[in-house]
Formats: C-alpha cells, structure tokens, sequence
C-alpha cells in the first residue's frame, strides 16, 4: 500500500520505528510524511528521509524500494501486516514483534528478530550477528514466531531462545543457540564451533559440518530423521547429543553423521 | 535576599505539634523564618494543598560502589525508563537503580529533601562522596561499614571500648559519614572464607568475638561518642525463615545498652528481620512477635523495607544472604567483598504477587507498620531497591493510609499468601499527620537533623507541597488521588528554592553532604605505628584512605563532642 | 630536596600507591618503590614527544594557534556535528571523565572508552552472570591459590604479585617468595650442571635433570603448603615460569577448557580424553585444587577478552568461578590496563547508566555494543567528527577504523604527539594526570585512590578537565546563537 524510497545514501544511523504497519494504519500520506524519525543526532520527518506514495495494492502494507541499511528498528513490535524491504535492512528488524511479515531482498543487520513472540521473518541474504537474540542482560530470547535465512547468520544467534522455529539455509557462527531452553533451529549447511553452549532444552540441527561441538555434550544415539516443526522433517542419519552438562542441560544437538566423520570417535560410547 | 511565602496551606508539623491547621510559611535565606515582608516576598498560594517538611529517607541505597555496580551489570533494567535531558535536567536512566541525577530529580518530584545512603565501605568511600556529589536536589549523608571492621573486632574483643570509640571517631572523620552501620556483624568477615553466623552468640572464627558483643560493644561505642543516629543494623539471618527469633534475641541483647528513653539502635528494613516458620513452605508474618517487643520497649526504632511486587534489584553488604538468593533464584549475581571491612553482593529479583512467600513480605512491611502503636518510632522505607524502587513510595502511602488499597492489592496475591496475611483483620489507617511523622518528623528526629523534618523557625526551608485537599477529600478512600499527588509535588522547596513544580523540576540546587566531625579528647596518634598497622591491613598507603574536604561538592560537617 | 611519599602511579590498574617521588626544580629526579614502567613514565614523561602549543591543521600541516581559536574551532566542529564521537578516557582522570559526559550528552555524540579495545567483553560477561569478586587486599591476606589465565603480570603489571598476590604477606597466607627464590636457585644450579655436562667437566646423568616447570605433565606440585600458583597460558609467558603449576591451552580453546572444568567441578563425566590439548586426567586433579582450596582467585587479561569467544570466555570463566562457590571461596577480576580505564567505566556508569559505549543522538543515553560503540560506528563509517582525549587508538584500532576516522575532522587532547595526535586537525597539548594534575583514579577492583601533583606543568598547558570545560563552554555559547537565529 506504501511504497517508501530513500531520498539518499543514509550516512548516519536513522531510528524509524514508525515505519510499521499498525502505526501506518488509517493514516494518509501527508500524516505518514510527518511521522517523527532520527537521522544521526537530529529529529527529522520520516518525509524528508523518505519519498512516499502510494500503491493501490492490498499487500504488502510497506514496500521500501532501497538500500536501508542504517535504518534501524524497522517493523518494530509490530502486531500484524506485511513489510517487503527489497535491499539491505539495518538492526533491530522486526524486534519483539508478534504477528505479520517480513520480507527481507537482501542482507540483515544485527539483532533481527530480537524477542520476536510471534510472525515471520523472511531474509533472501545473509543476516548479521545476534539474530533473533534479546538485549544484553537480558536471559529470555525469542519465544515463539518463525525466522527464515538463505543465506549465513553470523555469531551468537538465537541466544536464550524459549520457543519459534529459525531455519538457516547458509552457515552459522559460533554460539548458536547459546542458552537455550526450547525451540527448533536448523543450519542446511555447516555450523561454528561452541555451538548450543550453556543449553538447557530445545534441538539444534545441523545438516553440514561441525568441527566440534563442546566437550560438555556427550552422544545419546543416532537418529535417522528429525522433526522441524509440523511441516517439515531433516533426513539423517543424526549424531544426538545431549548438553550442555556445565547447566545439568537436557538439550539436543543433532549433527549430520555423514558430512561429520571424525565424529566416529564418539559411536565407541554408544 | 530570597524570601518566599506559603500562604494559607493545610500544615502538617508533627515535630511542633501541628495537625492539619491553616497557616502561613515564611522563608528568608533558605531557613524557616517567623514573617517575611509580604509585599516583596515571592508568593505561593497552597489554598487547599498540605504542606510537610521535605519527606527524610533514613535507608536508599543511591551511590557507591555496589549501587554502580548493580547499575553497571543491569542494562535491561535501564532500557526500560529513559530520561531525555532538557534545558534544566541532565538525561539519564531509571527504574530499580537509576543513575545518579535521576536519583535526585525523582526524589525531589516526590517531594523528598533529605537522603541518606547507608552503606558505605570505608575503603571506597571518596566513590561514594563523588555519586553524591552527582546527586543533585537532595541533602545527603552516608553510613560507613564498621561492624566487621577488623579495628572494632579486635577492640571490642579486647574489651576496649575506649580505643574502639576513638577508632570509630577516627573513621566517622575519615570517611566523612554520619552514623554506624552494622550487618550481619560477625558474618561479613566470616563471609570472607564463604562461611557466616547464624546466631548472636557464635563466634566469628579468627577473632573472638561474637555478633552480640560486637553489636552491644558499638551500640556502647555510640553513646560515648554522642553520635547524633543511633546505631543503625541489619541482623544476622536476615531473610531466612525462622529469623524472628534472632531479631528478638538481638533487640533484647541491647536492652542493658539503653539508659534513658532513647533508642539505642535502629533496626532497618525490619520486614526481612520478621519472618516465622521453619522453611520457605511454612513461612509465615512474625510481625505480632516483633511489634508486640517494639510497642513494649522504647529502645528501638525501625524502618519497614516494604516489598513491591515488581522486578527490582538488591544490594546489601550481607554477602552470605545475596548469596543464597543467588541459590534461590539462580539470576546473575555480583558479589563484593572489601578487604578488612564488609562483603557485599547483588542480584536481581522479582517479588511476585502469584508466591506466597512474596506476598507474606509484602504484608509484613504493612503488617508492622500499622501494629506499632507509636508512629514515632517507625519509619516508610523500601530499603531502595532491595524490596523495590523508591519511585514506589507513593504505593506505600497509599496502603497506609486506605484500607481499601491494602484489600485492592491483596486479593490479587496468592490465595495461600492472602490466608496466612494479618491485614483483613487490622483496620488502623494512619491520618496525614501519623504520614508526616513516618515519612520525614520521625525519620529526622531518629537521624539527630535538629533543623529537618519539621517546619519550626530555625529549621531549613525543605518543605513538601501536596495536592491533597484534607478537608474535601478522604484519603482512605480516595487513594488512588492520593497516590498521584505523592507522586507528583505541587512544590518541592529546597533551601528555599523552588525545585519542583506541578511533578517537574523547574531549578537546579546543589543539596550538602552532612558528615559528623567527632571530637574525642584525645585523637588518634597518626604515628608511624598506627601507618604500618595501615600498610598491614590494607592496600592503600595511609596518606591515601581519607576523603579529603575536597571531595565534597557541598560540604557541611556537623560537629560532635565525644564523652571520650 | 622535597621527597613526595604515596605518591599513586599513574600507568596500569595496579595503581600502586606506595611510590616515593624526589623532586629537584620542578623535575623529578630520583624515584623509589616504582617498577621499570612507573620510573620510566616519571622520569621520561618531559621527551621531545611533548606537545606545548594548540595546534590547527592548515593547508595539511599542523600549526601553533592560540588556546581560544582552537577551543572555538574545536567547538564549533562538534556543535555542527550529526554523530560526532568522544573517545578515550582511560588515561585521565575522573573529574575529566565526567566532563566527557556532560560533553556528549550536550553534543548528542557516543561516548566511548578504551573498554572496547581491552576489557569490554569482561563487562559485557558482568552483564550476562554477574561476577563474584573483592578488594586486592582479600586476595593478600585470604587466597592460598591464585590463577593467571590469559595475562602475563610479570611484563604488563609487574608489581602485581608482591603487592598483591603470591608474594605478598597477608593475615592469614604467607608470602611465597622464600619458596620461589629456592626454586630459582635450584635451576640456576640445574643449569650450571647442564653446562658442565655440555663441557665434559661432569658425567651425565640423564635422571639428574627434571623440569623447574611442568608443561605438560600431571599438577603434582598443586599438593604443596602455601600459596599456589597456576598460570594458564597459550605460551610459556614469564609469569609461567615461577608457576607451581602451568597449563598449555591451545589458542583460542579456553572456553572448551573452562566449560569442561565447570562440569568437572560437578563432579560429571566426560565422554572426551583431551580438552584444548590437556588430558582430562589432568584437569581432573586442577578440578580437585580448585575445590579443595581456602580461598582462590582467577585473573585474567585479554587472553579471554579478545581470543576468539570474547566476552562469552569471561561468562564460562566467571560462571565457573560461581560454580566454584558452592564448595569453597572463590574470586575473579579483570587485569585491567589502563590505569584509570575502569574509573571511566565508574563515571559513565553512574551519570548515564551504561559502562561505555554510550549514544546520545536520542537525547537520552542508549547502551548496544555493536551498535553504540564507537570502533563499529567508525568501521561503518556512521560518524562525521571525533574528539580523542587520553588514548591512542590511531596506534591501536583497526587500520580501516582509522582510515574512516581521518576522513573526518580529529580532535585530540593529549601531552604527546602519539600516533593520533599526527593525524589530528586540532590538537590541544595537555597536563600528565598523576604527575602534572591531581585527580582521582579507580584501581583494577574499583577502589578509588586520589593521584597527586608533584610537579608544575609547563607554561599553558592545561589539565583535561580544563580543556573540556572550555570547549563545553563554547558548544553551549555556539548552540544558543544557533537557536537564537533559528
């Protein structure tokens, strides 16, 4: 319904919660144009950032047509609608929300999805570190909603996660998963070390390559397939481990037996 | 020079007896004056307002180490009350432990005057000094550590009360602090092997001595050097079921201290101090035990450390005690100790109205409130931001002055904690008078400020203006209103100027940091012996340890003639 | 001849206090008590590095001007900026660091501190689990076993261990000097045999030689009276030479290695045989002292902080360290660098909330690292002005960090022309804090101690907090004409 184009290179870090379906809602351009954003120290309108008009399609209730990669907190807390960003988008994408979409044709910046309760998340490219992972401090992550990344997520995703699915097509960086207590991620191609440290529940899978995963994680049995969530199982065969002892941990790790044979070593404790 | 007027306001002076009368308030130079020239002085008509002396906080903790550093290790705590800076105010952060120019503009907005901080490690005392200096608004004072101080339990075990004294006079100066803190004496210095005391009579292991020796030694100490607070403890168990008896045992132990009428000890947050039952499932209020002593004896004062049910943060220097927080809860947890002198620890915690142990702290505070029969000698605290954070206190006024408000809360609490709480069956609700004694005459009174807490000619011009019409509105059943306007100061004036008007701050003030300079007859010798003994105790050299005049932004010593 | 005693070194975090300080004609002449590093900053600080003029670049050169068109110039840089940066801190002292603040916090800039480059991931740690920790002086007179993990004391801060731990005497630990000067005296021994051997003067007897040091094998010495030592290292660092005990973690393992003990402590299996290259035997029996203890405490430097793990190596560090404090008394602390790193910490703290990396572009202080802290918001190029004061970071921040900080007007508040200093477009010359300038500073565990003045600084050269002060001054004066004229 809104199309909104950068009128230019963004330099300085630009804050636009306001760029949002339910804040969007019922309002006309002109009171779009003066909602207020920040650029770098200065409050500006969202108008002087942004050229907006209007698309006389239903959905997606924002398009942004650009590169917005230093605008941040876009999708903010939103509760239902649809964004549609086709170019980069910068930090704290989508975070806390609760219902709606996504859309993401390009790369994410850090803190994507950031105790997200609910909706889904679509990113085309890579996403930056921190994904889906809550502010610092804080020891409750994502608790429920659905994160899809063709490309790499970078280091310490899915921190303290409670719940939702996270589906990465790419590779992972180290400490996925730190810390969590439920929950479903899993990585189609290779997996950084420290993976699922300090977990007390929930399941990672990796289908590609792990060079170790911690020594607090022992070998329960290998499984040939494993649940994603309801619409979608892996093909195994998986090592399981169960981790992380250093938190009495009753959480899973299911690593791919054929793209890990020097995991051999642990099929002797089975 | 500045001359003010309040004319016409609903006064509420209990120091000097007045109850709600209508009357005129005439400053002159920041001080409390008989009549001010009507024509030339600035005017403020409080027709239809109340009017008290600047509420006295007697126990917050708002600067030093461990507070920084319960605002350092708590980002998420911050991020949820951001305060954006104006032409006036610096910005900053909130909620359970704020940064320190929050700190002031938000007591000053509730029409608070006068803070003190109570837990200063001496070693760290210039930190303390330098947050206060940052605290603006406010007149404030902090308590130095002493009750496991190494140089207390070695005289007091030696039964030298005399050279304790000096020491202890010695310390007040160096650390530019107002009054003794004790905690957990005996388990400080035991928490530094990780061990503690569990009652007042153990001995603390490498020194001979025990909780109640080392609490009755000081309380002896206090009186000698005419200090003007009693002294001021925390007791041992704090926090576990069952600590009702020690808390007895300890209010009993200072009986033989007390020679006339007046308190020889405070006993802060006692709502934590007043626990029955012999574990978390059987816990429940001893606070009939302990306000039945209190009602009976006139040697003790307390402050209630109400809980709020909210996520806040707690700090003591009772490591052991953080320590099994930390076991309960299993949040992050600091823990501090000082060398020679305390511990220390912090943790988060959210009370919560669904626990029934939560919900039984919660009544406590209210239960012992309202059975103690003289309001003189109890007092309105949180013991911010152990049982919550100050910016709650309007709550607690309104639960002490409505009944209403009390059932409001309760019947949202646990259905266990509701059956085990004494408050369906106390009816009292204090008037705004019987507010005005625990939220500032008697906290000064206890604190020694002859020219606090009430509204005397003489006194400094801290005054309080409230929203609060006492003859239109009743405010046990108004509460909510009266929550707001606490909340919210008409005025708040500070050394006579105007801080706060209608909740904001209109006027920076730079408050003063009081501090006892006590004179004993003869010093103590800072001889060569005395800067080895240092040298061997601790890692500062001598010369380094004091704060220094400079460190006081606005200094004001108040000077004590020691019977020693 | 004025001898200054307590004198407070002005270098690392040890922040020694004990320094004596002869002063001859307003230069210091003899010193006493100091290591090699405090004698040659007070001895050396008046080289021909000392800057003693504000300068401006013109036309590519730097060249003097007078105080005011520099502040006014350097104000007036700051005052148009959009996201300009306040960076350094660590080297000057606290009443100058809270200007710093009130300077950003007018500026609407980020205010950062050299946390970022050193012990920033120990406080983002603090923030995940806490951090049981004390005072030096409860390590003197308590802790029977001391841990250097990651940091080599012996070269960075030299007077750690007789000050405060191993060879110092406390209340209830002794010094274990005597012991290591044995062992020292031992090897040397060993060694004039070897050489005998070399030279035929002697028989060689293969059973004859044993190590002075473990590297690798099992911790028989951990058995021993007295305070122990045990330093775990990627290499065999010069504190690993007077260890009791020295453990060689492969690089970039340490949290596997901490991860591990933390299960041992509690007392589980593991399924593996090596951890980080160290038999689990091993770790078993060090497992073993730390739980069998008085008192123990684990220091540690950028050996965790910024090996691959960063802050999560301090988490696992001091979350075994709490693990620790079910069974026995135990401690840890950051060997911080600077000596007045962690006094930024505190100031910044207190007045805004937040440790470092403070923005204030809202107008309210905000905390992300990664976001707020100035080396991102430099690599991404988000800033259009920086002012450093009392750092280095064009020796020390990544060379494209540097690159993008140049592209845009540098400020620099320093006594020396270091390396940021050479790229600055102002420079202000300034006073040596602890030397020139009194002020406070916060030791390594937080204790404050007030740094002297024993000497004048040159003619006009200011202290930092003056400096600030004028250029607060002049932003304040600029930004009300701006919104007169608006």
């Amino acid at each position: 319904m809104i199309v909104l184009t950068p009128l230019k290179k963004f330099k300085f870090p630009v804050y636009a919660e306001c760029i949002n379906p339910d804040v969007f809602q019922n309002k006309s351009i002109a009171e779009i144009a003066v909602l207020p954003v920040y650029e770098g120290n200065k409050q500006k309108k969202l108008g002087e950032l942004f050229k907006i008009e209007e698309n006389p399609a239903e959905t997606p209730n924002i398009t942004i047509n650009g590169d917005v990669g230093e605008v941040r907190r876009i999708g903010e807390g939103m509760k239902n609608g649809e964004i549609l960003i086709n170019g980069n988008a910068g930090m704290h994408l989508g975070e806390k929300m609760s219902g709606g979409k996504i859309t993401v044709n390009g790369n994410a910046g850090g803190w994507t999805g950031s105790d997200m309760k609910g909706g889904i998340i679509e990113i085309h490219g890579d996403a930056s570190d921190y994904l889906a992972s809550p502010y610092r401090g804080t020891s409750k992550g994502m608790h429920g909603g659905k994160i899809t990344v063709d490309g790499k997520v970078g280091s310490d995703s899915a921190c303290y996660m409670h719940g939702g699915v996270i589906k990465i097509k790419g590779d992972a960086g180290p400490f996925l998963g730190f810390s969590m207590s439920d929950g479903v991620i899993h990585v189609a191609k290779n997996a950084a070390t420290r993976l699922g440290a300090n977990m007390r529940g929930g399941k990672i899978i990796v289908s590609g390559f792990v060079e170790e995963v911690l020594p607090t994680f022992t070998i329960d049995n290998v499984k040939p397939k494993v649940k994603i969530d309801d619409t979608e199982s892996v093909q195994g065969p998986f090592y399981v481990f169960l981790g992380d002892l250093a938190e009495k941990g009753s959480g899973k790790v299911f690593v791919s037996k054929a793209n890990n044979p020097h995991m051999r070593t642990y099929e002797k404790f089975l | 020079m500045t001359e003010l007027l309040i004319k016409n306001g609903f006064v509420f002076d209990p120091s000097n007896g007045i109850n709600g009368e209508k009357m005129d308030i005439a400053i002159k130079n920041g001080k409390i004056v008989e009549s001010v020239n009507e024509r030339k002085a600035k005017k403020i008509d409080a027709t239809g307002l109340t009017v008290m002396p600047g509420g006295v906080d007697i126990h917050t903790h708002i600067a030093g180490a461990e507070v920084n550093t319960g605002r350092l290790m708590r980002p998420e705590d911050h991020v949820k009350d951001v305060v954006r800076k104006t032409a006036i105010t610096r910005s900053g952060v909130g909620y359970s432990v704020p940064s320190t120019f929050v700190t002031g503009y938000r007591y000053s907005k509730m029409g608070y005057t006068t803070i003190m901080n109570p837990s200063m490690p001496p070693l760290e005392a210039k930190h303390t000094h330098e947050e206060l200096n940052d605290t603006p608004l406010l007149d404030k004072a902090s308590y130095p550590l002493l009750g496991d101080w190494w140089f207390v339990l070695e005289y007091l075990s030696k039964g030298n009360l005399a050279e304790c004294a000096k020491y202890v006079a010695w310390m007040m100066g160096t650390s530019k602090g107002y009054a003794i803190k004790i905690v957990n004496p005996g388990g400080l210095e035991s928490w530094g092997f990780g061990r503690n005391v569990h009652s007042i009579d153990d001995e603390v292991k490498n020194f001979c001595i025990t909780p109640r020796e080392i609490m009755c030694g000081l309380a002896k100490v206090n009186k000698m050097l005419n200090l003007p607070h009693s002294i001021h403890l925390h007791t041992n168990n704090l926090g576990l079921p069952g600590n009702y008896i020690t808390t007895l045992e300890t209010m009993k132990a200072l009986e033989s201290v007390a020679t006339d009428d007046k308190p020889v000890a405070h006993i802060t947050h006692l709502q934590f101090s007043s626990f029955a039952g012999e574990g978390w499932g059987s816990m429940h209020s001893a606070a009939e035990e302990i306000s039945n002593y209190i009602n009976s004896h006139s040697h003790i004062t307390f402050d209630m450390g109400q809980v709020i049910f909210t996520d806040t943060t707690t700090m003591t220097a009772d490591g052991p005690f953080e320590y099994t927080l930390y076991e309960l809860s299993g949040h992050k947890w600091v823990n501090s100790d000082v060398e020679t002198e305390t511990s220390g620890g912090i943790i988060p915690f959210h009370y919560k109205r669904n626990n029934a142990v939560n919900t039984t702290q919660w009544s406590i505070g209210l239960e012992l409130a309202l059975m103690i029969k003289d309001p003189w000698k109890m007092f309105m605290t949180t013991d911010h931001p152990n049982g919550g954070p100050f910016s709650a206190y309007p709550k607690i006024i309104a639960w002490l002055t409505s009944k209403k408000a009390r059932s409001a809360t309760l019947k949202r609490c646990s259905k266990k904690g509701q059956k085990r709480s004494l408050l369906p069956t106390i009816d009292r609700e204090l008037s705004l008078y019987e507010l005005a004694i625990v939220t500032r005459a008697g906290q000064a009174k206890a604190l020694g400020l002859a020219s606090k807490g009430h509204l005397g000619v003489g006194a400094d011009a801290d005054i309080a203006i409230y929203n609060v019409n006492p003859e239109k509105i009743d405010i046990a059943k108004t509460y909510k209103k009266v929550r707001r306007a606490f909340g919210n100061a008409a005025y708040t004036i500070k050394d006579g100027k105007i801080a706060v008007k209608d909740g904001e701050v209109v006027q920076h003030v730079d408050g003063k940091t009081m501090w006892c300079d006590v004179q004993t007859a003869e010093p103590v010798k800072i001889d060569d012996e005395m800067k080895r003994k240092f040298k061997e105790y601790w890692t500062v050299e001598y010369d380094n340890y004091p704060v220094y005049d400079h460190y006081l932004k606005v200094p004001s010593p108040i000077i004590v003639k020691a019977d020693v | 001849m004025p001898i200054v005693k307590s004198v407070v070194c002005p270098i690392c975090g040890c922040l020694c206090d004990d320094i004596e300080v002869t002063v001859e004609n307003n230069e210091v002449v003899k010193m006493k008590n100091g290591c090699a590093i405090c004698e040659s900053k007070f001895l050396g600080y008046k080289g021909e590095h000392r800057v003693h003029q504000p300068m401006i670049r013109k036309d590519g050169k730097l060249v003097p001007v007078s105080m005011d068109e520099a502040v006014h110039k350097a104000a007036e840089t700051l005052a148009n900026a959009n996201y300009p940066i306040l960076y350094g801190w660590s080297s000057t002292s606290c009443e100058a660091q809270r200007i710093g603040v009130e300077l950003a916090e007018e500026l609407g800039g980020v205010l950062d501190n050299t946390s970022v480059v050193c012990h920033g991931p120990s406080i983002l740690g603090i923030q995940e689990v806490g951090i049981p920790t004390c005072t030096l002086g409860q390590i003197r007179h308590r802790a029977d076993l001391i841990i250097y993990w990651g940091c080599d004391p012996w070269s960075a801060h030299p007077r750690h261990l007789e000050r405060y731990t191993s060879f110092t005497e406390g209340k209830f630990e002794k010094s274990e000097w005597k012991a290591y000067m044995q062992k020292v005296k031992a090897h040397a021994g060993q060694k004039k045999i070897e050489s005998a051997e070399r030279r035929g003067f002697v028989k060689y007897h293969p059973h004859a030689h044993t190590q002075a040091c473990l590297v690798s094998g099992a911790p028989q010495t951990l058995k021993k009276e007295g305070r122990k030592l045990i330093v775990i290292d990627v290499r065999k660092s010069m504190t690993a030479e007077m260890a009791d005990y020295f453990i060689q973690v492969e690089p970039n393992k340490d949290y596997e290695l901490m991860q591990a003990l933390r299960a041992l402590v509690r007392d589980q299996e593991l399924d593996v045989d090596k951890v980080a290259g160290v038999p689990v035997e091993y770790l078993e029996e060090v497992a073993d002292a730390l739980v069998n203890c008085e008192f123990g405490v684990i220091f540690f430097g950028m050996g965790l902080t910024q090996t691959a793990g960063k802050f999560r190596n301090i988490e696992v560090a001091i979350s075994l360290v709490r693990d620790l404090n079910r069974r026995t008394k135990f401690a840890i602390m950051p060997m911080r660098g600077h000596f007045n790193v962690a006094g930024a910490n505190v100031v910044s703290a207190w007045q805004s909330g937040y440790p470092f990396g403070v923005d204030f572009s809202l107008g309210y202080p905000r905390y992300n690292p990664g976001e707020t802290t100035c080396m991102d918001v430099l690599l991404r190029d988000e800033n259009d002005a920086s002012l450093v004061i009392a750092a280095d970071p064009g020796a020390n921040f990544p060379k494209r960090a540097v690159e993008n900080m140049v592209k845009h007007p540098l400020i620099v508040i320093d006594p020396h022309m270091n390396a940021t200093a050479m790229l600055a477009d102002i420079l202000f010359p300034s006073a040596f804090v602890g030397i020139e300038v009194e002020g406070t500073a916060y030791r390594m565990d937080s204790v404050p101690l007030p740094l002297k003045k024993v000497v004048e600084p040159p003619e006009g050269i200011l202290s930092d907090e003056e400096i600030l002060k004028k250029i607060l001054e002049e932003v304040r004066v600029i930004k009300s004409q701006k919104t007169e004229a608006a």
